[in-house]
Parts: C-alpha cells; sequence; structure tokens
C-alpha cells in the first residue's frame, strides 16, 4: 500500500522534473531564433500597451469622443495616426484596440482549445465507438466552412465580443480535436500511461496529468496561429457587417468601416491594417519559432 | 482502391445529414422571422401570421427538417424564399463562379507558392530564401479584403489594366484570384520550404549526394517527391478553406459567387438557400478531401498499399 | 544551372495559369460587353450599377427597391407619376370618378406586350387580382373590392370605402400591368421571365451579376433610344464610382456620400442630385419607460443635432427633415418648426421628467453603414444629456421581429413614402392599428391621429384630405414620437455623354429617354 504510493508520488515528482527540464530546453532553443524573439518582442509591447491603454489615453476622453469637425484629420504631432471619420484619436482607437483584438483572439481560441482538445482527448483515449461519435461529429463541422459557422452563428446570437468570440471559438474546435486526439493516439500507448494505469491512476487524472501535457507542444503551435487567424475572421466578419458593437475599437472594424474612406484619407485604413499585420506577423514568427523549438527532431 | 473510395462516398450521407440538421437547427431556433422579412417593415400581423402558415413554418421542427430531407432525396431543393426561384437553379449558375475563382486562386497559390519554396528551401539563408519568406508571411497577416480594395487601387483605377468587378471576362478573375490566393500561396511557400528542409536532411538524399548524383536530379527526383506529400495535404485543406472564405474576396469584387449569396441568404433567413449552398460547398469539400487522399496514395505507395488490404 | 531550372519552373507557372485562365470564361452571349466605351460611334448601350441585385422581376411578388428599378423599364401601370410627382395617365388613357367609390378607366388601344399579345382588359383584371392575392403587396391594393371589365378597353374599379389616394397607388410599380398569358405559362418561374409593356424587355439574368434588357420596338409610345440596358449588380459603393472612372459603367446608383466629389470633379463625370421621398428616423417605444413620457422624448429632439448627422455622415446631401413626410409627398406640412439642437432645453426637460441624472438605455439598428454611423453621433449626443445609450447592431430578420414585438427601446429605421402621398406615409407609422410589425414601431397612440388619418384615407376632395393630414403631421410632431432627423437628397453618378438622365423621387428612374451624346 504505502509502497505504491511512494511509487505513484515517484513517477510524478519525475515526471515534472522531466517536464521542467523539457520547457527550459525549448525555451533555450526558442531564444536562439532571431525572428521568433522579434515575433515575441513585438508581442510583449503590443500586450504591455494594451494592458497601460488606460494611461496612455482616456477611453470616455479621447477614444470614444468625436471631434466631427475636425473628421479624418491628417495625422499631426498631437495626433500622430490622425483623426477617424468621427473626428477620433486613431492612435488611442489602436492602443485600446490592442486589447479588443488581442483579447478576442485570446479567448476565441482558447474556446476551440478547450472545448476541442477535450473532445480530440477523450476520443482518442478511450477510443472506439465514443471516438467514432466525437470525430464524425468534428467531421460534420470540418464540412461547413468556418467563416460561415460564424457568420450563422454571430447573424443568429447578434454582434457582440462575446458572441464574436463563441462564434469563431466554436468554428475551429475540429481543427483542435483533431490534433489533440492525434497526439493522444500517440502518446496513449506508451510506457508511463501504462504505468499510472497500473498504479490505478483514475482515467480522468490520466488525461489530465499525463496525456494533456505530452499533447501540449503541437496545440500551443497551432494556438499561437490560431489567435492571428481568430483576429483575421474577426476583420472579415466586421467586413460582412458582423462586427462589434460601435463604438468600441477592434481593428478590424476600424479597418472595414473606415474602407469608404480609402482614397481621401489614407491614415485612417492604413494603420488599423498595418497594426493587424504587425500582430499577425509577431504571431506567425512566434508560432514558427515554437514549431521548431518543440519539435525535437530539429535539436542539432 | 475503389472499395475505398466508395466506403467514403458513402460517408458523405451522414455527414451531410448532420450538416443540413446542425444548419437547420441554427436557422430555424435563431431570432428572425422569414414571413416578416419577404413581407418588409410594414406588414399587418395578420398576413405575416398567414405567409408562415403558408410556407410551413408553423409545424413541428422536426415535420420541417424531414420534409427538407425527403424533398432534397428527390433532387427538390425548394424555392428561395427570397427570390422565389428554384433554389438548385440559382446555385448551378453561381457555384460554378465561385470553383472556378477558387481553382484559380489555387492554381496562383500553387504556381507561386511551390517553385518559391523549392528555391528557398534549396538556397536556405540566402537572399533570395529571406526576401520569400518575408513576403510569405506579408501574405498570410493581410486581411484580404484589404489586399483586394488596393488591388483595385492599382490595377482598375490606376494603371487601367483590369476590370474593377463582377465577372465580365476571363481578365475579371485576375484580381480576386490573387486576392484570395495570396493567403494560400503563403501557407503553401511555407509548407514546401520546410518540407524540402526537412527532407533535404534525410540520409537517402546524403547518400545520393554522396555517389554523385547531379544536385538537379537530387532536388528533382529524389527530395521534391517525398517533400510533396505534406505539401498536397495543405493545398487541399487551403482549397476547403478558400471555397468557404471566397465570400469576402466575392464582396470587394462583387463576384457573382455563392458565397454572397450565402451569406446575403443567411442574413435574410432564406433556409432553402441556405441549406442547398452549404450542401454544395460540403459536397465539394468532401470530394476534395477524397481527390487528396487519393493523390496521396499516388505519391507514397506506401499508403495505396494501406488502402488495397 | 539552377537559373535554367527557375525559369522553367516560372514559365510552366504562367502557361498554367494562362490554360486556367482561357479555360473559364464566363458565357457571355452579348458581343460587346460595352465597357470602355467612349469615342466609339452611336453607342446605345447602357450599363448601369447598383448597390444589389433584383429580387425578383414580377412585380407582385416583391416590393424592393433593386428589382422596382429593374422593373420599372420592363412595365407599365394604370397611372403613372411623373418626376415632378404629377399623375398622367399611363396605360389607362382617361379615367372618372363615377361616385365615391366608383372609378372607370378608359384603356390605351394598340399597347403591346413583349410577348406580342395585345393590351386587354382582361390582362388589367387579372393584375390587379394577382395582386390581391399577393402577399407581399397586396397592402397597395387593398382598398380595390372589385374590377369589372365593361368591354376590351375598359375596367371598373370598385373601392370598398372611399380611398383617396387610390390613383397614385396605381401608380406604384408593385401595381405594374402582367400579360395572362405569360404569367400563366411561366408559372413559378415568372418572376425570371418578365413579360410587360414597358419600353424594354427582358433578355437574361445572370445571377447575382447582372440583368439584361433590351429596347422593345412596338412600345406604345415610341421605341426607347438605347438599345441594351444592362443593370450590374455592384455591391461595394466606393467601386460603383471606381466604376464609372474606369468608364466600365455608365451609370451608378447611390454614389457614397465621400465620393460624391471625385465624381463631381471628375472630367468625364457629372453627378445629378435631387430630393428623394425618404425620410430617416431614430424611433422610441412609447410604451415603454422611459419613453413613455412625451417630455423626454422630446428631449430626445432636442439634444441630437440632425444637422450635424446630415453634415458628417451624409456630407449634407440631406435636408433637416421637420415632419415625417418630405416636401414632395402631397399635403407636407410646411409650416412645422423643427425641433432645433438646444441641449439646455434637452437637460432642462429631463430635469422636469425626472430623470435629471439621466438614464441608461440602448440603441437598435441593423448593419447599414449609414444607421450605424448615425447611431454613434447620437450616442455621442445623448450622453451630453446624461442618457447613456449602448448601441446594439442587430441582424435585419431579428431587428424587425423584434421591434414588431416592441422589446426596444431606441431604434434607427428609414421610410419612403413611395406613392408620394401621405397615406403611404403616415397612416403605417403613426395609426394606432398598425402597431408593432404593421410599420408603428414607436407604438405611438393617439385617437386625434388615428381620426385624422381615416379622414384622409376616405375623402376624396383633395383640399380636405391635406387639411386632414396637415393637422395630423402637427400632432405627430408636438408628441414627438419619435425623432425626425432628415429626408436624404439622393444621387446618380454617369458619364458626361449619357443624356436625358431624370431623378425620380420615389428612387426608380426611367431609362426610357437616356440617351448617349
Amino acid at each position: 500500500m504505502t509502497s505504491s504510493i511512494a511509487e505513484k508520488r515517484d513517477i510524478t515528482s519525475k515526471n515534472k522534473n522531466k517536464k521542467r527540464s523539457q520547457w527550459a530546453e525549448v525555451w533555450r532553443r526558442l531564444r536562439k531564433n532571431k525572428m521568433a524573439m522579434v515575433g515575441l518582442g513585438i508581442l510583449i509591447i503590443l500586450i504591455v500597451s494594451a494592458l497601460s491603454a488606460p494611461l496612455i489615453a482616456d477611453y470616455e476622453d479621447v477614444v470614444i469622443k468625436q471631434d466631427l469637425i475636425n473628421k479624418l484629420e491628417e495625422p499631426s504631432l498631437e495626433h500622430i495616426f490622425g483623426k477617424d471619420e468621427f473626428g477620433r484619436d486613431i492612435f488611442a482607437r489602436i492602443i485600446w484596440g490592442a486589447r479588443v483584438s488581442l483579447v478576442v483572439g485570446i479567448v476565441a481560441v482558447g474556446i476551440s482549445v478547450i472545448s476541442g482538445g477535450t473532445l480530440g482527448a477523450v476520443a482518442g483515449y478511450y477510443g472506439g465507438k465514443l471516438d467514432t461519435v466525437i470525430m464524425r461529429i468534428m467531421d460534420i463541422f470540418l464540412a461547413i466552412p468556418s467563416i460561415l459557422l460564424a457568420i450563422a452563428i454571430v447573424s443568429a446570437l447578434g454582434p457582440s465580443i462575446i458572441n464574436l468570440m463563441i462564434a469563431i471559438g466554436i468554428s475551429y474546435v475540429p481543427t483542435y480535436a483533431r490534433i489533440v486526439r492525434a497526439s493522444v493516439l500517440s502518446i496513449r500507448e506508451q510506457e508511463f500511461i501504462e504505468a499510472a494505469k497500473a498504479i490505478g491512476a483514475s482515467d480522468f487524472r490520466i488525461i489530465l496529468r499525463h496525456i494533456i501535457p505530452n499533447a501540449l507542444a503541437p496545440v500551443i503551435v497551432q494556438g499561437t496561429l490560431g489567435v492571428a487567424g481568430a483576429i483575421l475572421s474577426t476583420a472579415g466578419l466586421s467586413f460582412i457587417g458582423l462586427g462589434i458593437q460601435p463604438p468600441a475599437p477592434e481593428w478590424g472594424a476600424m479597418l472595414s468601416t473606415s474602407r469608404a474612406y480609402l482614397r481621401y484619407a489614407w491614415h485612417v485604413t492604413t494603420f488599423p491594417g498595418v497594426a493587424i499585420m504587425i500582430t499577425i506577423l509577431a504571431l506567425n514568427l512566434l508560432g514558427d519559432g515554437l514549431r521548431d523549438a518543440l519539435d525535437p527532431r530539429l535539436k542539432q | 482502391m475503389h472499395k475505398y473510395i466508395f466506403k467514403r462516398l458513402l460517408l458523405l450521407i451522414p455527414v451531410l445529414l448532420g450538416v443540413t440538421f446542425i444548419v437547420f437547427t441554427i436557422m430555424s431556433f435563431t431570432p428572425g422571422d422569414p414571413a416578416q422579412l419577404i413581407l418588409g417593415e410594414s406588414a399587418p400581423p395578420e398576413k405575416v401570421e398567414e405567409l408562415r402558415a403558408e410556407m410551413g413554418l408553423d409545424d413541428p421542427f422536426l415535420v420541417q427538417y424531414f420534409r427538407f430531407v425527403g424533398n432534397a432525396l428527390r433532387g427538390d431543393f425548394g424555392r428561395s424564399y427570397r427570390t422565389k426561384r428554384e433554389v438548385f437553379a440559382e446555385i448551378f449558375a453561381r457555384f460554378p463562379n465561385t470553383l472556378i475563382l477558387t481553382i484559380v486562386a489555387i492554381a496562383i497559390a500553387v504556381a507561386i507558392g511551390i517553385p518559391v519554396g523549392i528555391i528557398s528551401a534549396t538556397k536556405q539563408y540566402s537572399l533570395m530564401d529571406s526576401i520569400s519568406m518575408v513576403g510569405a508571411l506579408l501574405g498570410v497577416s493581410m486581411p484580404n479584403f484589404w489586399l483586394g480594395l488596393m488591388l483595385i487601387l492599382a490595377f482598375s483605377v490606376g494603371l487601367g489594366w483590369l476590370p474593377f468587378a463582377g465577372f465580365e471576362g476571363a481578365s475579371s478573375i485576375i484580381l480576386p484570384a490573387i486576392t484570395l490566393g495570396t493567403g494560400a500561396a503563403a501557407i503553401i511557400t511555407r509548407m514546401t520550404r520546410s518540407s524540402m528542409l526537412e527532407v533535404i536532411r534525410q540520409d537517402y538524399i546524403r547518400t545520393a549526394r554522396a555517389k554523385g548524383v547531379a544536385e538537379k536530379k537530387v532536388v528533382n527526383k529524389h527530395a521534391l517527391k517525398n517533400a510533396l506529400i505534406p505539401v498536397i495535404t495543405v493545398v487541399g485543406l487551403q482549397f476547403g478553406y478558400l471555397l468557404g472564405g471566397a465570400v469576402l474576396t466575392e464582396t470587394v469584387f462583387s463576384w457573382p459567387g455563392v458565397g454572397r449569396l450565402l451569406v446575403e441568404a443567411i442574413k435574410q433567413k432564406d433556409t432553402p438557400t441556405v441549406l442547398a449552398s452549404v450542401v454544395f460547398m460540403a459536397t465539394t469539400f468532401s470530394f476534395v478531401n477524397l481527390l487528396v487522399d487519393i493523390l496521396y496514395a499516388y505519391v507514397d505507395p506506401r499508403i495505396k498499399s494501406q488502402y488495397s488490404k | 544551372m539552377l537559373k535554367n531550372k527557375k525559369f522553367i519552373v516560372i514559365l510552366s507557372a504562367i502557361m498554367v495559369f494562362a490554360l486556367v485562365l482561357t479555360g473559364c470564361g464566363p458565357n457571355n452571349p452579348e458581343g460587346d460587353n460595352g465597357g470602355g466605351g467612349d469615342g466609339e460611334a452611336a453607342k446605345d448601350s447602357l450599363i448601369i450599377a447598383q448597390g444589389a441585385d433584383a429580387k425578383s422581376l414580377d412585380p407582385h411578388g416583391t416590393n424592393d427597391q433593386p428589382s422596382s428599378r429593374v422593373s420599372k423599364q420592363i412595365y407599365n401601370t394604370l397611372v403613372e407619376q411623373t418626376v415632378d410627382m404629377e399623375l398622367v395617365p399611363g396605360l389607362a388613357e382617361e379615367w372618372n370618378q363615377v361616385d365615391e367609390t366608383t372609378w372607370e378607366f378608359k384603356i390605351k388601344e394598340g399597347v403591346k406586350f413583349h410577348n406580342g399579345e395585345e393590351l386587354k382588359a382582361s390582362d388589367i383584371k387579372f393584375s390587379i387580382d394577382r395582386m390581391l392575392e399577393s402577399k407581399e403587396v397586396a397592402h397597395i391594393v387593398e382598398s380595390i373590392e372589385s374590377v369589372e371589365i365593361v368591354d376590351d378597353y375598359k375596367i371598373i374599379i370598385k373601392t370598398a370605402k372611399p380611398f383617396g389616394p387610390l390613383l397614385a397607388h396605381l401608380a406604384h410599380t408593385a401595381t405594374s400591368i402582367v400579360n395572362e398569358k405569360a404569367v400563366t405559362e411561366a408559372g413559378e418561374d415568372y418572376g425570371q421571365k418578365p413579360v410587360g409593356t414597358g419600353p424594354f424587355k427582358f433578355v437574361k439574368w445572370d445571377a447575382g451579376d447582372k440583368i439584361s434588357l433590351e429596347r422593345f420596338d412596338d412600345y406604345y409610345e415610341g421605341p426607347a433610344k438605347l438599345k441594351t440596358v444592362v443593370f450590374r449588380n455592384i455591391t461595394e459603393g466606393t467601386n460603383r464610382t471606381i466604376g464609372l472612372e474606369t468608364g466600365e459603367l455608365d451609370v451608378a446608383y447611390e454614389i457614397e456620400p465621400i465620393d460624391k466629389g471625385t465624381v463631381a470633379n471628375h472630367k468625364d463625370l457629372q453627378l445629378i442630385e435631387g430630393p428623394s421621398l425618404s425620410m430617416a428616423y431614430i424611433g422610441m417605444n412609447n410604451l415603454k419607460e422611459p419613453f413613455n413620457n412625451e417630455k423626454v422624448r422630446k428631449a430626445v429632439n432636442y439634444a441630437i443635432d440632425a444637422d450635424s448627422i446630415i453634415e458628417s455622415v451624409l456630407h449634407g446631401a440631406g435636408q433637416k427633415a421637420n415632419s415625417p413626410i418630405g416636401p414632395r409627398v402631397f399635403a407636407h406640412n410646411d409650416t412645422l418648426e423643427p425641433y432645433g439642437y438646444d441641449p439646455e432645453k434637452a437637460k432642462e426637460l429631463l430635469k422636469e421628467a425626472g430623470y435629471e441624472n439621466g438614464f441608461n438605455t440602448t440603441i437598435w439598428t441593423n448593419d447599414n453603414p449609414i444607421r450605424l454611423q448615425i447611431a454613434q453621433i447620437a450616442q455621442a449626443q445623448l450622453k451630453e444629456i446624461g442618457i447613456e445609450v449602448t448601441i446594439e447592431p442587430l441582424e435585419w430578420g431579428s431587428y424587425l421581429e423584434r421591434t414588431a414585438n416592441g422589446e426596444h427601446d431606441m431604434f434607427i429605421l428609414g421610410w419612403v413614402s413611395v406613392t408620394a402621398d401621405p397615406d403611404y406615409g403616415l397612416y403605417p407609422l403613426y395609426h394606432s392599428s398598425q402597431h408593432g410589425s404593421g410599420g408603428n414601431r414607436s407604438f405611438f397612440t393617439n385617437e386625434e391621429v388615428d381620426k385624422f388619418l381615416e379622414e384622409g384615407r376616405v375623402a376624396i376632395d383633395a383640399e380636405k384630405r391635406a387639411e386632414a393630414y396637415k393637422k395630423a403631421q402637427e400632432i405627430i410632431v408636438r408628441e414627438a414620437p419619435d425623432a425626425i432627423l432628415y429626408y436624404q437628397t439622393q444621387n446618380v453618378g454617369a458619364q458626361k455623354s449619357v443624356k436625358g438622365f431624370q431623378l425620380h423621387p420615389a428612387g426608380h428612374h426611367s431609362i426610357y429617354e437616356v440617351s448617349f451624346e
């Protein structure tokens, strides 16, 4: 009895140590990748400015404050990105927009990772009929083009930030379910799972403590790229009139609602467009770096 | 192999049933009354009621769904609530446009992505490599409706070379296809490059090189074939993705495709049109997946032997 | 060696691309696309762009503007309304009112349908009966009780009750006269196979893309000057202007406000502007607190600066409204004073109403970009007087349904008095029998207004009608069930070589007189 508990503890702590050193190794490799570090740097700057947005510009007095007389004003020292069609400061809106866009992206991916990941893990771990049922349902969702699924959901629930996150999140569930299932299938048969089973660990515990951590690598890579995809999807939904509630600043909405002014006031579309591009670029650089860093075959 | 294809086609049936059921549920249980939408801003409530009854919208949900399935099996997808046109005819008129656009976009993406990816990989860390990788990154990071608007400004307004919108002839397809294909081109480039790099590191390539086989032959014969396997998957996935994502490009370029029809139909709660377009899209998507798997088998004999078991 | 390979790769790529391109052009029967256009001798093909595809060319099957714009060229109505909103004979040569509920129409002889059939009284009876059957347009002719054929060229229309605006209603595009044989033959597909008596006949419809029409040589008023007319569907407003600039379009409807200057100042283009019959308003739910308080509704009226909305959203293309019906509509009351922009007074009214500290509310809109902009400006202006507004954009379907159910606080909508008659402009919006889906989404209830609106409806005498409607307008504006914003100015951009284009205030412009220089 006691010996088995000790054994169990031993396995977990060993695993923990192994995990820690594994992540340290990944970080060490990632640090060597210059492009990934550039991406990470950009993201950190974005996150910091999103967090400190209230210090940079007041929401009520700057971000949503209209100044119709000076609408579409060109960039100047005072308003470095100029003003939009309501005379609002574009710089302030971009900084605040980082909050919205990043949150939408991250939460949407979070939704799909958690629900897709769980489904995939359960399907892969138990196999058999359950696997078949879950994966067939995922196939069905996969056969509905994701942007169209998002459109249907947003038009059903009404456009708001939360509904957008849900819609985009749901539409990517099958992707993560597949990825996690594939990893779980390869992990399931490995020795340490057998060992855990042998000492009587519950399925829930095995999935949570052993399978998921080990299937994490591809999910992290896909998730990083997924945030980028979600931000682009949000922009796309704004374009067809299913964006967030105005006057909240969101890059995609800023870009698409100002497209009529594209030819007359270059700054109105350019800055939100560039903000989106830089963010996606950074996420991609980081995602690529992570992929390389997490892939042991590339260890040289 | 035939047996496998047959099995896959059979699998399409539950998928389509599931897809239509989900879509039907979404359309039925969300706010917005089709009858009210047909009649507009000013319609006496009793007229709305009458029309609802006439359209069979008051029947229980399952009755409505199975009526749809029953009719669809006989090839009758009904008439659009909005245009009263036969849905099948409308989609048949518009689906080819989306398909053409997607095919050309994928063709462009492949024509750019694979060669550039190969060159990048064979000349890793060269200037060419950096340029194409930066280009590929920019390609995936641009919201494509924005790219489309810029292309119109440059090539239609600025240079006057290409039509600005619609489907007026072969030249009309160039700008929308570039817009739609850019993201895919970028993804295919990156995939080709990384896949090539991986293959080039393999032992048999080293062996071939060591044996003194010409570099050109190494790349073309040995590396390329193996490197293309994952690329094919990506191309297939991208095809499906573009087919569904064409709606934005179609809107920017007023392209008479099925994506725009579908979005319009969703907004107008035109259930028959929505269901039929989704069936078309899902079927195409499944066929493309099947095609990819078959291609796979040809490229990689190991897989083929698996199927024939 | 690698250079060589690169070359081959690029070359093959281009070849694949070219092959794909040539292999898949659209089926385009007309050899002449009409694109590019200027300089060619005697151009007689007109390309028009509008923002949406027609739904159906069956005039009794739909009542939407994009369809009406095309149907207008294909069909005629018994009575026609000129661009000055004057009622003139159309297919009816003359008419007279026998008694309060009986009208006799004499029909023009020798009018041909596009299928060669001659127009007879039976077609008119068939058309009106068909309208009455149609759920989409029945409300336009619902006053009609029966149509009797006297002989081939004479009919008698009887209304159940006296109905003042009958003639204006018979000029509505939804009352277009169709051919009985053509309708019966086409069955359910009639919407794609229209047959009318108009100056242009239907040729081809590329779904979602364009509708092609061709001159009808036997048109009873003489053939049109143009040989073909194509209605293209160009969704993006900016692109319609671009199409004019590149010469691929001859006429573009609804130029975006911001693009107006570009069109007006372009050396080859002209901007045609004129009044329309449309009115935009912010509605309030009169049954719900706090909008059941007249003072609050007035405060909202004083707080919203319609002029600044016209200036920034429409770039000046609108006129501040003083009544729910505009100056082009019969019996417009021009003595009414619009609520001016007066935030101080608004605050005072709120205080009197017991909302000194303002309140929180929501404003609904659909995804129409202009309404979204209005919502944002209104939000900012209401904030000045302490009303905190949340904007909720809804899908059109749920928007209609939920405003009909009265779930809303405030909302933004527009209304077009298509017939230029006050009955069409006021009854659905303000009569208490029309609450909800009938059109009265403010849930305004006022017995006096009801009485005047009914009076105006049944009176035949123009002066008596005018008096009733003027009084109704006065009460409506005084009670302020909504905040009426502006009458929109409509515009069309065109090549300078396009001559004879006249704007119709109802928005469906006739192409009959149009020609190229």
